[in-house]
């Protein structure tokens, strides 16, 4: 059972170009497969869920528009494909995202926090297996002061697979005591494999907390022993820790019910690299 | 030589001192007492200079001069030293640098020469072990990493090379465990002699046992409301603040 | 005090600290040879004639004049840069007489003078601080000290157009061989037109016995430098160079584009330090020198290239002094502070090029931005294939003074390596009212504190220069903050 067939069958489907208007009291995730040409709005106060799937070839374009106060979680799944979201946030409104790139796939988020007290918390996984091309792209924007963004961004590349994070956060001028945080790590599986990432910071005021870490690493050898000691093989041991580099993101999934669904495609992507 | 009358002061539209009066002569010991938010920190920082508070009301001469009208690095070097209840880390910059720096500018002030290298790493070791403060956290920087106990004895150290007229020591025990309370105090007590004063503001009475007060006062809702002697103290602590304040509450 | 007041007071205190004056801003009046402004392929040959170059040195500059033709400035990094006419330029200028000179009294009291008042100790002092200085003034060496030291050890220090003469074959070898002509656009122009420079050569085994020094001036009006440097540490040889920068005032900007060539061979170190103050232009922005500098050394097998710099000069900087680890087990570091005032802008950081196995960089920026300035770190750590075992660690701050400057940080992270760890790690802040009331508290001036909180921001790096050049740089960072508070 694929990812999207999961969340379909207790939401509605939605087809593509299409409207979503989200007034309050609805709960449940919606899963828009392919949304191709999509706008979101969220009413001010009122909470949603979106699950959106991408498949091979499509190409999509998403604004969502979160009213003051209102909430979002938003959950992505990229079984190939490519997206740009647009978030646009108001006021003390919440936006959590977690999106998955299984393979190759582009995702782009481009969040404008355009009223105080604004937060968004983003997480994303990406996987590129041999000769795959995955990317992850993140713009935050603090366009005015108190709003707080994280984002957690971390990346597999495997065989001759290319794994790509860009992210930047953009602080204007005026924006004071924005916290803003930026997590890259990556693991290289393979000697063919690469990795980029470019955590950026443009920084246009001075009461601010901004921090980004960027790591690309091997996996810890003597995790691997201790593993292997307890009868694992090395394989077993070496993928068991790779499901724990990237399920820590997903575990925190911002829909939880799609958060077991997007770990079974994530492992089976993992079962292939 | 610490003359407060009526003093006001406020944050924003708060109004936290209302109207302070307070004496204090060359060679005594006064300790400030009373519950939590009552204006103990903010006097100490108004008579220190933060710019946090706005005095909207009344006079502090210090040493006979108007003590409001001057900027806070003044205020120290004319012998006002604070004590802070949560001192501040400062990376990178060095205790030993930090205070030849302190100590010049002091100098400097008070039209003395400047001390020699070899003068002032003397006087370093000399004040280190007043606190029995490891001379090698003088290389560390500012603060930084210290635990709670080495940070106020290292703000006994700095005491101690300022020599000040008069030190106000905002909640210098707290967070002390028996031993650091003793080592704090014993120095404090050291250095005291007939021509400095010393304002201790506290919460309990045990560091009183160390560092003997001549006055005790009780400060509430931004008003001294009772003064007295030791036995002061020792009344609070055993009967707490209820019987003093019942009076005030509104 | 009244909030209002003290934001004014605030408010001043940044103010005066972005009016820190520069110190060094006098012209000196030298009597300087120049030809005419504009380049083309007659003036490179005019160049190469005038210093006497050898057919290979005008075939070289030709070359590099020639793709330069095929080139456009870069824009991609985060500068504003005015547009710069080329032909506006006056691409060699020469202190008279560019005769050999035996002792100080040969030199121009004049140029003694300017070099007396940046208090360039260049007479007999320098014996006793063991530093040796080929001093450039404009475009030609004036006077090479301790040179029959380094002699007795095999040391080459002299200027690189007497390299070209004296050691035509190294030059040959070397020159060109870390930074190409091709690299890019003020690398190409830097290999067409370069006036003079240094070159440095230590033998096989030798450990230089002293710091190594150049100051840089830049002096006649209108004049682009073009700086050549070369260091050659042939294997198992240790040298530590020192190059400072200083500039008379200006109102008009003037186009500043070093090379900086570094080999080091196996088991090589060498430890290259800057300080750089050159004329940043007014509080207004007014003029200064735009300083697009392009540093690069390679390491052999256990070789080991360390950058050490302190930029507190220039109208815009665009210079990122980087390491090409090709030899297993080299390492490269580079330990930055870069401050920006006013209007000034720098896009600076490195690039550590992993290419050997067991190669390690180490990476530590401090970015201190004031007033209006913009200042953006740029760096990329790219493993390659078959780099294997490489580890890189970097660590990227910003210090923000006043709410109208910019912070930047484009730190890339390029890897092929499946057993390689890269870290980065990056942090912002500001000087805190809390710092600041109690250093006030301790007697020390807002200004005393400023200085002393910044230092202490930089010290990490600081601590790597040689003692004495620790010493001026300190005091620049305070020189920069000086005009605040009291």
């Amino acid at each position: 059972m694929g990812f999207s067939d999961y969340m379909l069958s207790d939401s509605c489907r939605q087809s593509a170009g299409s409207e979503l208007r989200f007034d309050g009291g609805q709960a449940a995730p919606v899963a828009v497969c392919n949304p191709g040409r999509l706008s979101v709005a969220v009413a001010d106060g009122a909470q949603a869920r979106l699950v959106l799937s991408h498949g091979a070839g499509c190409c999509s374009t998403v604004d969502v528009a979160v009213g003051d106060g209102a909430s979002l979680s938003i959950v992505e799944l990229f079984v190939g494909g490519r997206s740009t979201m647009r978030i646009a946030q108001g006021a003390a409104s919440r936006v959590a995202l977690t999106s998955v790139v299984a393979g190759d796939g582009s995702a782009e988020y481009r969040t404008a926090l355009d009223g105080a007290q604004a937060e968004c918390d983003l997480g994303c996984v990406f996987l590129a297996g041999d000769d795959e091309h995955a990317q992850v792209k993140i713009r935050v924007e603090h366009n005015v002061a108190d709003c707080r963004s994280a984002s957690t961004v971390k990346g597999v590349a495997a065989g001759r697979g290319e794994g790509r994070f860009e992210g930047m956060v953009y602080v204007a001028p005026d924006a004071q005591r924005t916290d803003a945080r930026q997590t890259s790590r990556n693991l290289t599986l393979g000697d063919e494999a690469r990795i980029t990432t470019l955590p950026q910071l443009e920084i246009y005021a001075d009461d601010v907390k901004c921090s980004h870490g960027a790591t690309v690493g091997q996996m810890d050898s003597d995790a691997v022993l201790y593993m292997r000691q307890r009868g694992l093989s090395e394989d077993a041991a070496r993928r068991l820790q790779i499901e724990g580099f990237v399920a820590d993101v997903v575990m925190r999934c911002a829909v939880e019910e799609a958060g077991e669904a997007l770990l079974a495609e994530l492992n089976a992507k993992l079962e292939r690299l | 030589m610490l003359s407060v009358k009526n003093l006001h002061a406020s944050v924003g539209d708060k109004e936290i001192l209302r109207g302070i009066d307070l004496e204090v002569r060359a060679g005594e010991v006064h300790a400030i007492m009373g519950p939590n938010g009552s204006g103990k920190s903010t006097f100490a920082s108004v008579l220190a200079g933060n710019e946090k508070f706005t005095v909207t009301e009344g006079e502090v001469s210090f040493l006979g001069r108007n003590l409001l009208e001057m900027p806070i690095e003044d205020r120290a070097r004319e012998g006002l030293f604070l004590g802070f209840q949560y001192p501040v880390e400062i990376p990178g910059v060095t205790m030993a640098n930090f205070m030849k720096m302190a100590v010049a500018e002091q100098r400097k002030y008070r039209g003395e020469e400047p001390l020699t290298a070899a003068e002032f790493l003397r006087m370093m070791r000399e004040k280190c072990a007043v606190v029995e403060l490891d001379p090698k956290m003088t290389s560390r920087a500012v603060n930084e990493g210290f635990s709670g106990g080495e940070k106020k004895k290292n703000e006994i150290f700095q005491m101690a090379m300022l020599a000040p007229k008069l030190s106000i020591l905002d909640e210098t025990d707290s967070g002390l465990d028996i031993d650091a309370l003793r080592i704090v105090a014993t120095g404090v007590t050291k250095l005291k002699t007939a021509d400095n004063a010393t304002v201790v503001i506290t919460h309990y009475q045990r560091l009183l046992d160390y560092i003997v007060p001549d006055y005790v006062h009780v400060l509430y809702k931004g008003r001294i409301i009772h003064s007295g002697d030791k036995s002061l103290a020792l009344k609070l602590e055993r009967e707490g603040y209820d019987w003093l304040i019942n009076d005030y509450k509104e | 005090m009244p909030e209002i007041e003290k934001n004014i007071k605030d408010k001043e205190i940044i103010e005066r600290l972005e009016e820190g004056e520069y110190k060094y801003g006098f012209t000196s009046d030298i009597e300087t040879e120049t030809i005419g402004k504009g380049l083309s392929e007659e003036v490179v040959r005019t160049i190469s004639q005038k210093k006497g170059e050898p057919e290979w040195m005008l075939e070289m500059r030709l070359r590099a004049y020639r793709h330069w033709l095929t080139l456009a400035p870069p824009t991609w990094a985060h500068l504003t840069i005015p547009e710069i006419d080329f032909q506006d330029i006056i691409y060699y200028a020469a202190p008279k007489p560019p005769r050999k000179l035996e002792s100080m009294d040969e030199v121009d009291p004049e140029l003694k003078r300017t070099f007396d008042k940046l208090g360039i100790p260049l007479e007999e002092q320098m014996a006793l601080s063991g530093v040796a200085v080929d001093a450039v003034m404009d475009s030609v060496s004036v006077k090479t000290t301790f040179k029959q030291t380094l002699a007795e050890r095999g040391i080459i220090f002299c200027s690189i157009s007497e390299a070209v003469r004296e050691y035509p074959e190294l030059v040959r070898k070397y020159l060109g061989s870390v930074v190409s002509y091709a690299d890019n656009f003020y690398a190409a122009l830097n290999a067409a037109v370069f006036s003079d420079g240094s070159f440095c050569y230590i033998p096989k085994g030798v450990r230089c016995p002293m710091e190594l020094s150049t100051y840089f001036r830049i002096n006649a009006a209108g004049t682009g430098q073009f700086e050549r440097t070369l260091i050659v540490a042939d294997e198992g040889s240790y040298v530590s160079y020192l190059e400072g920068c200083t500039a008379p005032r200006r109102d008009e900007n003037q186009l500043h584009a070093a090379v900086v060539e570094i080999v080091v061979e196996r088991d090589a170190e060498v430890k290259y330090s800057t300080v750089q103050n050159w004329y940043p232009g007014d509080k207004e922005g007014r003029g200064g020198i735009y300083n697009f500098v392009t540093k690069r050394g390679v390491c052999r097998e256990n070789a080991r290239l360390s950058w050490t710099q302190v930029e507190t000069g220039s109208a815009i900087t665009w210079k990122y002094p980087s390491c090409v680890l090709a030899g297993d087990n080299s390492v490269g570091e580079f330990y930055s502070v870069a401050m920006t005032n006013n209007f000034q802008q720098a896009d600076t950081g490195t690039k550590m090029i992993h290419l050997g196995r067991n190669t390690r960089s180490r990476i530590v920026s401090k970015g201190i931005s004031a007033g209006r300035s913009q200042n953006a770190y740029r760096g990329l750590v790219r493993v390659a294939k078959g780099a294997e075992n490489a580890r890189n660690y970097s660590q990227c701050d910003s210090l923000l003074i006043g709410d109208r400057c910019g912070a930047h940080r484009v730190p890339e992270i390029v890897c092929r390596s499946r057993s390689a760890v890269v870290e980065h790690e990056a942090t912002t802040s500001k000087i805190s009212e809390e710092q600041l009331f109690y250093c006030n508290q301790r007697g020390l001036s807002t200004e005393d504190a400023v200085g002393l909180i910044v230092n202490g921001y930089a010290r990490e790096v600081l601590a790597k220069l040689p003692m004495e050049f620790a010493v001026e740089a300190q005091k620049l960072l305070a020189l920069s903050l000086e005009g605040s508070v009291g």
